[in-house]
């Protein structure tokens, strides 16, 4: 129905909210002056795109740096998408990172536990 | 022997239905009494499951609230240890940026900016404690033939293995840095000119007996140092550009050898 694009910027991640995809992509480093405002258009996209119909939601992460306030917002992301699933919805995280920084890929082993839904992190060359 | 509460009770129904008693003086009381004890005994039922009510429910809120703040908790906790993760990975990428800034790419000395760094604080040590601290600087003789004849890959490999050289013919608190192309900035601290002149010397004799071998052709490199002694108070780009003309009259003289400013 509405696509979400929030240009990225040194500090804010670029954010695509593909509808018809069913694709959330975010690339880059969050540590956003206003982490409130930016994650609150992304939590009501997801909480949107989840309400509206049944199809599958996949987030596509290459997300590289998060300050605290972005580790939380991701938190609730990640929380929106566990209770979907509990509800019996196709949803899944893959989470690109490089593998000359296999720290990424550490921390994005970190947000993975204890969620249920697939949760893939996946280095790239 | 007590009697059981039920035959209790159906002793009294049955004594109160009882025809034979039915005008007994007592049994209208024993009715009263009867009624009235099963209305109180009906009521502290009441007050007992209502009692039990409010209770199960304060425990459940508690159960709940309890639940609901090691939930949050864990989520807290799990909030802090990731985020305490992105700040090591930060900190570990400052460190290596601020490795590399400090290290030239090619011969893993330090560079000119370490070279700048340590200069400025030598000479402030040198002022507090008036000890002797000694600058040099050195440049490989005719390295552009080397270039020239055998490309600039093997010019590189030669440059490294100079440096390599350099670092170890030097003592662990003496500071090498590449200064440019072929050069490199030597600082002696605590150390006296006649004793720098004595480690260079040697420095020079590493060099001479290096066994360079490019593409399998025996090379025999040499270098030249110009010397100067740091004037306590002076601006350490003066010692430099003391080192500096004493480095041109080293070549000057015929190369090979060391001359103080």
């Amino acid at each position: 129905m509405t696509d979400l694009i929030i240009p990225g910027t040194q500090s804010v991640p670029d954010v695509l909210g593909d509808w018809q995809a069913g694709i959330l992509a975010m690339n880059g480093d969050s540590y956003p002056e206003n982490a409130f405002s930016l994650f609150d258009q992304i939590i009501k996209w997801v909480e949107k795109y989840l309400a509206a119909d049944s199809r599958a939601l996949s987030l596509e992460l290459r997300l590289i740096y998060l300050n605290t306030s972005s580790v939380r917002a991701m938190m609730d992301i990640f929380d929106l998408l566990e209770t979907a699933a509990a509800g019996g919805r196709r949803v899944a995280v893959n989470w690109y990172f490089d593998s000359a920084n296999e720290r990424v890929g550490e921390l994005a082993a970190e947000f993975k536990e204890d969620y249920t839904f697939p949760f893939h992190i996946l280095p790239v060359d | 022997m007590i009697e059981q509460p039920s035959s209790f009770d159906d002793r009294i129904e049955s004594l109160l239905r009882d025809a034979q008693y039915l005008d007994h003086p007592l049994r209208k009381a024993l009715a009263q009494l009867w009624a009235q004890d099963r209305e109180r005994l009906e009521r502290l039922e009441r007050i007992s499951l209502i009692a039990d009510g409010y209770h199960r429910i304060a425990i459940d809120g508690a159960k709940s609230i309890n639940q609901r703040y090691n939930q949050h908790l864990r989520r807290l906790e799990k909030a802090v240890r990731i985020s305490d993760g992105y700040q090591q990975m930060m900190r570990e990428l400052c460190a290596k940026l601020e490795a590399a800034a400090h290290t030239d790419q090619l011969t893993g000395l330090a560079n000119r900016r370490l070279a700048f760094k340590r200069l400025g604080e030598e000479a402030k040590r040198t002022n507090r404690h008036h000890q002797p601290l000694a600058l040099a600087l050195l440049d490989i003789d005719h390295f552009k033939r080397v270039n020239d004849r055998f490309g600039h890959y093997t010019g590189d490999e030669v440059l490294v293995s100079f440096a390599q050289a350099i670092r170890n013919g030097l003592r662990e608190y003496d500071l090498c840095a590449r200064w440019g192309g072929e050069e490199f900035l030597i600082l002696l601290p605590n150390t006296a000119a006649a004793a720098a002149v004595a480690v260079l010397h040697r420095l020079q004799e590493h060099i001479r007996a290096l066994p360079l071998a490019p593409k399998g052709q025996t090379l025999s490199m040499t270098a030249s140092i110009g010397i100067a002694m740091y004037r306590a108070g002076e601006d350490i780009s003066d010692t430099i550009s003391r080192a500096d003309d004493a480095l041109i009259a080293a070549k000057r003289r015929g190369r090979d050898c060391c001359v103080s400013a």
